[in-house]
């Protein structure tokens, strides 16, 4: 199935083309940027940094931050077709995907936790375990993905 | 600089960089780490001061820039340490020019908004809509980091300027 997705036309463009790498990449760190810069100013507000932001006010910057996720999305879909028997086998890629999968659903949590509570800041407490598994899915999926170009 | 990149090669940090194997990736890491707390901390500061999300106490979001700052800091001693393991494929590389020349201006476009806005914002109604040098200041460093990132990762893709 993966040796089949290599030899698509979009697999083949994304390998030979001269800008179609490049330009997946660029796009790729910049999507990184937002949902990791993003969540982890979330994350650090949850842990008591910057008490003057309402955590509330995270809401419409965690839909900004779905957005750089449709990006990475995106252009990882182009960047895996091109190597992708590479990167199943890869351990790295395996946990870098692993981390992303359980990161975007613990968004969504507290996502929702922080829609329920509104503009109450004092049931913020009890996030604090959740913004910390975050901050270390993040930490962990950048480690592991910049790895995976050497491993 | 191809001068000054030359008298690098053969000191003592270029050869720790390049005989460390694991210290290229480390350091890598690192300054993506770097990049997502700069970048997080300046949209957030940015958008507000763009004029949106203006249910975001104003001054509030400034309390973000140590974060920044520690992005910053960890991407200024990567990246030096970068130059200092490959002086000669960065001093000549498109990309890596136009990155600093970049870096250079969301410098002067920061001092700017340090001289002209800082001293006025104390002023500010938490909830203001920023008159139109605030926005453009702000829209100056979210292109610029945004180029920064672009041709940063584009280094290794680019030949010499």
């Amino acid at each position: 199935m993966f040796e089949w997705l290599e030899n698509t036309s979009v697999a083949l463009w994304v390998g030979e083309s001269l800008w179609a790498y490049p330009f997946m990449l660029s796009m790729h760190v910049i999507g990184l940027a937002i949902v990791v810069g993003i969540l982890s100013m979330l994350d650090l507000r949850l842990l008591g940094s910057f008490k003057g932001i309402r955590t509330a006010a995270f809401l419409p910057l965690i839909r900004f931050a779905w957005i750089g996720f449709g990006i990475n999305a995106v252009s990882g879909v182009f960047l895996f077709t091109s190597q992708a028997t590479t990167f199943v086998s890869s351990t790295t890629f395996l946990i870098k995907l692993g981390c992303i999968f359980i990161g975007a659903i613990l968004t969504k949590v507290l996502q929702n936790k922080l829609q329920e509570t509104g503009a109450d800041d004092s049931a913020d407490g009890s996030l604090k375990g959740l913004a910390v598994v975050s901050l270390l899915l993040w930490l962990v999926a950048i480690t592991a993905g910049r790895l995976t170009a050497y491993i | 600089m191809e001068a000054f990149a030359q008298s690098i090669e053969g000191g003592v940090v270029y050869t720790w960089v390049t005989s460390v194997y694991w210290l290229w990736p480390l350091m890598e890491t690192i300054h993506f780490i770097g990049l997502s707390l700069l970048l997080g901390g300046l949209i957030v500061i940015d958008a507000r001061l763009a004029g949106f999300f203006r249910g975001v106490n104003i001054a509030a979001t400034h309390k973000l820039l140590p974060w920044v700052f520690i992005g910053f800091g960890l991407n200024l001693t990567t990246g030096v340490l970068f130059f200092f393991g490959d002086p000669l494929r960065y001093a000549v590389n498109i990309g890596f020019q136009i990155k600093m020349v970049l870096v250079m201006i969301a410098g002067l476009n920061a001092l700017w908004f340090w001289i002209k806005i800082n001293p006025v914002m104390q002023s500010w109604e938490p909830d203001i809509d920023p008159p139109g040098v605030a926005k453009l200041i702000a829209w100056i460093s979210l292109v610029s980091w945004t180029g920064v990132l672009l041709f940063g990762r584009l280094i290794p893709y680019v030949g010499t300027g």
